[in-house]
């Protein structure tokens, strides 16, 4: 572990992005950072920069608008990244699947590590999965199990010819 | 100076919303605005009238917006009870109006929560979300869920409340009020405050008028614009509505437009409470939705309307939403026109953007 790794994994950055929910997940997250709740007792603080985040926050069944958008985060930001897919219709579309203008899911998009069910899930379940999240970040950056899948991840991307 | 071009969004670091703005500016000031507001359209309209049954289409309207779920389920339920001809009891007219002014009382909390941190206070933004909680706690107790409650069906509510619920919401909403109060002072009072909020992106009454503005941002122009006093469709004047109007229509007078709303609310929610009348909390339903109708509900943002067509089949024929914020996007293009850079980010929330709804 790297020296930068250890305080890091103390102070782990959300990027969220709403790729087509209803909005009801991200206010959610707004309330999880809320003194109630306080997910900045783990060291987590919402950012909007990818460059710095370490967890990508993703809710909405993707759409195909957001499609680019949500892949473009995806790549600016630095390995070790995990990504968190939260709400029903992140996993595979929910009540939003097969509509004419959605990619059913955030999983046909960019991989994704730890899944947070429910519509809306309640703020106790995000906190667990942020902290399931925190978890494997700290394994992927022992492991550097991201460089070991490289290819095939830049395939699935789509992104081969890309600069 | 030249002219620099600024994005904003869609992504953004002040903006939780989907939305992108292409602002020109010229010394700070923004020349031309390009919003594009497309990023999460699903096509729920399409999938209404293609993949849901009349007796779905509630759930399906909730996820059109998570903060105003319950308006949206509520205007379609309205509709189709229209269509099959139900008649409910007063009990199930006033458990709805109950959650639906909880509802609002929790997005207006979250709006103004919002623009209290753009404008750089934090700590103003937590405190607001901390009195927020009580009523998701009412909510959730009411409902069985904090965000997406699912609670009106067709003929009827999907579960009673009881005494404890209603003590206990009592309770809570007593504590709400004065946290209301005293987040309201500040906001009256705070010299800096005013500063960042009072006289930014002012809309004029005659502006509001003529770009046809709704919701809370017409009536912070003194617009007396108000579903809930126009069309009947809950009895909201018994339990004590009064409209809610303030003069200046700057981002200040909107927040304190939805402050009183909330305080007003607050007192409709005890009233309701207090005189709930006694029934069945569901009522027999048959037959299938015939004919067509228009339905406008009044959103925590505004006007919402709804248009309902069917010919006797399980599937609707056409099922139409227009929404409120949709309505207010063409106001925010003209109040960013001369407008500095860095008030862009408070009048933009000052509109409590929900871009879900929007793009639907
Ligand atoms: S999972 Fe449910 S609550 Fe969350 S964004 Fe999707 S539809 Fe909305």
């Amino acid at each position: 572990m790297g020296f930068f790794s250890k305080f890091r994994k103390k102070s782990p950055w959300i990027l969220h992005y709403n790729t087509g929910g209803c909005n009801g997940c991200d206010i959610e997250i707004l309330s999880a950072l809320a003194p109630r709740y306080d997910i900045e007792r783990f060291g987590m603080l919402n950012r909007g920069n990818p460059k710095q985040a370490d967890i990508l926050l993703v809710t909405g069944p993707v759409t195909k608008n957001c499609k680019d958008v949500l892949r473009r985060l995806y790549l600016e930001m630095a390995e070790p990244k995990v990504v968190v897919a939260m709400g029903a219709c992140a996993h595979g579309g929910g009540i939003f699947r097969d509509f004419y203008h959605v990619e059913n899911g955030v999983n046909n998009i960019i991989p994704v590590d730890v899944w947070i069910p429910g519509c809306a899930p309640r703020v106790e379940a995000l906190i667990d999965g942020m902290v399931e999240a925190i978890e494997i970040w700290q394994q992927k950056s022992k492991e550097k199990e991201y460089l070991r899948d490289h290819e095939n991840i830049i395939k699935t991307l789509g992104v081969e010819d890309d600069d | 100076m030249g002219k620099i071009v600024v994005p904003f969004g869609s992504q953004h670091v002040a903006l939780p919303e989907p939305i992108s703005f292409l602002f020109d500016t010229e010394n700070e000031i923004i020349t031309k605005v390009e919003a594009h507001i497309g990023y999460v359209h699903r096509g729920i309209e399409k999938a209404a009238i293609t993949r849901f049954e009349y007796n779905q289409l509630p759930y399906l309207t909730a996820r059109v917006c998570g903060l105003c779920s319950i308006t949206h389920a509520g205007a379609v339920v309205h509709g189709i009870e229209k269509l099959m001809d139900i008649e409910v009891n007063k009990r199930i007219d006033y458990l709805r109006m109950l959650v639906v002014e909880l509802d609002r009382i929790h997005s207006h909390m979250l709006a103004n929560g919002h623009v209290a941190e753009v404008v750089g206070y934090e700590n103003l933004f937590m405190q607001t979300f901390r009195a927020r909680e009580d009523v998701m706690d009412v909510l959730e107790r009411i409902t069985g869920n904090r965000v997406q409650y699912d609670y009106q069906t067709i003929g009827g509510v999907a579960r009673d409340i009881d005494l404890e619920t209603a003590e206990f919401a009592k309770k809570k909403l007593k504590k709400l009020k004065e946290n209301v109060l005293k987040v309201m002072e500040f906001h009256d009072s705070d010299y800096t405050f005013g500063l960042k909020t009072k006289g930014v992106g002012v809309i004029s009454k005659e502006m509001a008028a003529k770009y046809n503005t709704a919701g809370p941002i017409a009536r912070a122009s003194g617009l007396e614009t108000d579903v809930r006093a126009e069309f009947d469709y809950l009895p909201f004047e018994e339990v004590g509505y009064k409209m809610q109007t303030r003069k200046e229509g700057d981002v200040w007078a909107r927040n304190m437009v939805r402050f009183d709303e909330v305080l007003n609310s607050i007192e409709m929610c005890e009233n309701i409470l207090d005189n709930l009348p006694q029934g069945e909390h569901q009522v027999k339903v048959k037959g299938r939705p015939k004919g067509e109708t228009v339905v406008r509900v009044e959103a925590p943002r505004g006007e919402c309307f709804y248009y309902l067509k069917a010919s006797g089949k399980k599937v609707m024929d056409r099922v139409r939403i227009r929404v409120p914020t949709y309505a207010n996007i063409p106001i925010l293009k003209e109040l960013f026109l001369g407008a500095k850079y860095s008030d862009a980010q408070a009048i933009v929330l000052s509109f409590d953007p929900c871009m879900s709804c929007t793009a639907r």
